[in-house]
């Protein structure tokens, strides 16, 4: 536990680093509010002095005195002009757009350019650029923090076995892992995307089954290293189980650098499922997405909003994350001063 | 003529909160030979980088009052003309060869450059100098050796040539910072009798840094004795040893191993190996007759018996380490390996592990042999937990608090880590991990190669203790055979993974029988 204090000491001594972790912190906490700060539902309302909560839960258009069954459009006209009448009110969040709520009274073409009322303009089907940016690098985070814990799991899984049993095992798991390997992995995208509905679960599940593998040639190699440290064949001769000098002797020791790839990873996986998006083979196209936005912005090239703002807040993460990754790298290598 | 006269040295760290060195002051004369001995963290080092103020100026800050070197005073030099003197005039060689010699240049090259830099761009001149000066370490395949890398030589020849390569301009002054350290026993006299011989062949002074006193009064004239960056005493060797006037020094004096062993042997057998084989595939290759192997070991034959401890002396790369894995059944072996007229070989795995704990293993680095993220309560406790799963949080407490107890160390410490501890400590928390199951026998694999002498002392002191209270068999494995010596009842001598001679102790030493172990005795004990 000591280590990874003084780790944390040497790392919180890099500014770049450290407030690159402090603004990717609070960029991601404030994107996990999402609904909260950008959604075409009022956070509140008052309607004949009752008070409702329309983000939180859902109210019918009867309970408000409509016809219809189902959720009633906020700003359609029957609300608008039920919240307009008197004492009436309602408060609506920061940015009242929802990811996928389209903007319908609307006097430009879209994609419109940046207005009072969308602050970073509109996509080619009238959806507010900043909502689904908002949602999208949300998404883009959630979707690569999952991967890369997926692929850190299986990777520390397989590298372990390797690396501590050698020989053999060793052998044909490596065997195994380079025809693995070798497969086309883009080429499986395309074939299951078209076999398959697309899904954000579908696409963890592909790209896991091969994300793995840089990360387990890591933890053998750590592995291999500490098999043979003098506490371990110690342990062996208290007559420790495998499975205990495993979790209690070798990972612990060889935790550190695995970790040091976490913000790399991370950063990788923003990127890959980007590009997938950008190609089509991604998440479903409701689905708020950096990559879905900058292919928008490629067909409407004159729309410099949609490939700006998005280009920003892409490179923004991936530089946050790298910066990150690079201070835990400095902070784990004593050599550096 | 005084060559080197160093005033009231100082260093500090840069904040000068702390001292590494507190006036050291010594004078060196022309052909003289000073010993500078001290523990590790003494300060031995730091004096001798010092001199040509090698130190790195972002952690340490030197002061003295003078170091004068041929009637200049260098300590005011400044970098370009310190450089002139650095390797030309004083001349440094390191314990660690292949850490000195720069690994993807040939050993002809890296001579050349140190003389075009401080003797001549002659090209003639240069090859001429480099034979000779090969030659004249000792080198007599010189041809041979000047085309090598590093990696081709061994350990004696890598330090023959860093000895070349600082002789090279004929320093004034040569200074040697354990330069025998790192080599086997049998090496370690030769490189001294040739740093003597060329000593006094160029007229030069010697300073030799070292933590071994006796290798020290052999070859040195004035003896500087340091302690916590201390001069503790600086005088001529023969008065220092004859007549120590310091408690640390006749601490340390004493603390050279004395027989400790107790005399009484129980006749019953422990361990039993017969005909150990051991060999490691060299060259792999789909017909079995073509596979090549290296023999680490070779019809091994050796018993144990009860309360006895089995010393094993050889030099690196004769078995040494094999035989203790064998023996631990973490290596694929021929032969039998019996414990108590059990052959573990036939044991399955369930059973083997049952029997782990009649035999442990105490390693020669304290450093590796704990690991580094477990406080000293759960490595203690790690066996009894695999072997008994009921013990309870209190008992185990109790018995972890014993264990400390036994090795000298106290029990409040339990709590810690293996960085908080001293190697002397560490080794003692090593020892107590082998003692936690009781086992009969322990392997001792140099457990005390890695320690400063007053703490190996007070190791071998407690591991005789604990034979007597408990009757533990052990078998002792070391190079040095001053320990061997001090703790063993029986010895067995290895070379090139075959025993050559095995006997009691004291006939051992009395009457060896193989010129190879007659060769080792003379070398160890000046």
């Amino acid at each position: 536990m000591n280590d990874f204090s003084k780790i944390w000491e040497r790392f919180i001594a890099n500014n770049r680093s450290k407030y690159s972790l402090y603004i990717f912190l609070i960029l991601f906490i404030i994107s996990l509010f999402s609904e909260f700060i950008s959604n075409d539902k009022p956070l509140v309302l008052n309607i004949d002095n009752q008070l409702y909560y329309p983000i939180i839960k859902s109210y019918t258009e009867e309970e408000f005195g409509g016809h219809f069954e189902t959720e009633p459009d906020y700003k359609g006209y029957f609300m608008s002009e039920k919240i307009s009448e008197q004492n009436n009110w309602a408060i609506f969040p920061l940015n009242p757009h929802s990811y996928q709520s389209i903007n319908l009274n609307k006097s430009t073409p879209n994609p419109a350019s940046p207005s009072t009322t969308n602050y970073l303009g509109t996509d080619d089907r009238g959806r507010d650029v900043l909502a689904r940016l908002l949602y999208g690098f949300r998404l883009s985070v959630i979707f690569a923090l999952a991967l890369t814990i997926i692929g850190i799991i299986i990777g520390i899984f397989f590298g372990a076995i390797q690396g501590y049993f050698a020989g053999r095992t060793d052998l044909y798991l490596q065997r195994f892992i380079e025809i693995w390997g070798s497969m086309p992995e883009l080429y499986l995208l395309i074939i299951f995307s078209s076999l398959f509905e697309p899904s954000i679960g579908l696409l963890i599940i592909l790209l896991s089954l091969f994300g793995w593998m840089s990360l387990s040639d890591y933890v053998r190699a750590e592995f291999l290293k500490g098999r043979n440290m003098d506490y371990v064949i110690a342990a062996r001769t208290l007559g420790l189980s495998d499975t205990k000098i495993i979790l209690k002797h070798i990972l612990p020791n060889s935790m550190v650098s695995i970790i040091t790839f976490l913000p790399f990873r991370i950063s990788g996986a923003i990127l890959i499922l980007t590009s997938l998006d950008f190609l089509g083979l991604g998440v479903p196209p409701d689905t708020p997405s950096l990559g879905e936005l900058l292919s928008q912005g490629k067909e409407n090239i004159e729309a410099w909003w949609l490939s700006l703002s998005t280009f920003l807040v892409l490179v923004g993460t991936l530089m946050l994350l790298i910066f990150i990754g690079e201070g835990f790298r400095e902070s784990l290598d004593t050599r550096l001063k | 003529m005084n060559i080197l006269e160093i005033d009231n040295l100082n260093i500090y760290n840069k904040e000068k909160t702390k001292t590494y060195l507190n006036n050291i002051s010594f004078v060196l004369k022309k052909g003289e030979t000073l010993g500078i001995v001290g523990e590790s963290g003494s300060g031995k080092t730091l004096t001798g980088l010092s001199i040509t103020q090698l130190l790195d100026t972002d952690i340490f800050s030197l002061h003295a009052n003078h170091i004068i070197f041929k009637n200049e005073n260098i300590y005011e030099y400044d970098e370009p003309k310190l450089q002139s003197i650095r390797g030309n005039k004083i001349s440094m060689i390191f314990q660690e060869p292949m850490l000195s010699l720069n690994p993807v240049q040939t050993i002809r090259s890296q001579i050349h450059e140190v003389i075009k830099l401080h003797v001549t761009k002659d090209t003639d001149i240069i090859n001429e100098l480099t034979e000779s000066i090969l030659i004249k370490s000792g080198l007599d395949e010189y041809k041979k050796v000047s085309n090598s890398y590093p990696h081709m030589l061994s350990g004696g020849q890598r330090q023959r040539v860093m000895i070349a390569m600082s002789l090279v301009c004929n320093p004034d002054i040569l200074i040697a910072d354990e330069p025998t350290t790192a080599l086997d026993v049998t090496l370690q006299g030769q490189i001294l009798n040739l740093l003597k011989t060329l000593k006094d062949e160029n007229n030069m002074s010697l300073i030799l840094i070292s933590h071994d006193l006796d290798l020290v009064r052999h070859y040195a004239d004035n003896i500087l004795i340091l302690n916590n960056g201390r001069n503790v005493e600086y005088g001529q060797s023969n008065t220092i040893f004859n007549n120590p006037t310091h408690e640390y020094t006749k601490e340390l004096i004493s603390s050279r191993p004395k027989k400790i062993v107790q005399n009484k042997i129980n006749t019953k057998n422990l361990l039993k190996i017969e005909n150990l084989n051991c060999k490691f595939l060299m060259k792999n290759s789909f017909f079995k007759n073509k596979r090549e192997y290296f023999n680490a070991l070779q019809d091994i034959c050796l018993d144990i018996k009860e309360g006895e401890t089995v010393g094993i002396v050889g030099e690196s790369g004769s078995g040494k380490t094999t035989l203790a894995l064998s023996i631990l059944q973490l290596l694929d072996y021929e032969g039998n390996i019996s414990l108590n007229n059990k052959n573990l070989k036939n044991l399955n795995n369930i059973e083997l592990r049952q029997n782990r704990k009649n035999f442990q293993i105490v390693f020669q680095d304290p450093y590796s042999s704990l690991s580094p993220r477990l406080s000293i309560k759960e490595i203690l406790s790690e066996g009894l937990k695999s072997f008994k799963e009921n013990l309870s949080n209190h008992d185990i407490t109790k018995i972890c608090d014993e264990l400390m107890q036994e090795v000298g160390l106290d029990k409040n410490m339990l709590s810690r880590y293996p960085h908080q501890f001293s190697g002397g400590q560490r080794q003692r928390i090593a020892i107590a991990r082998a003692l936690s199951l009781k086992p009969k026998l322990i392997i001792l694999d140099e457990p005390t190669s890695a320690l400063d002498v007053l703490v190996q002392k007070n190791i071998l002191e407690l591991l005789a203790n604990l034979q007597k209270k408990y009757s533990i068999s052990y078998c002792f494995i070391s190079h040095d055979l001053k320990v061997i010596r001090s703790i063993s009842h029986r010895i067995y001598v290895l070379k090139e993974s075959r025993i050559i001679e095995s006997n009691e102790t004291e006939n051992i030493f009395d009457n060896p029988k193989t010129e190879y172990t007659k060769n080792l005795i003379e070398s160890s004990f000046f």
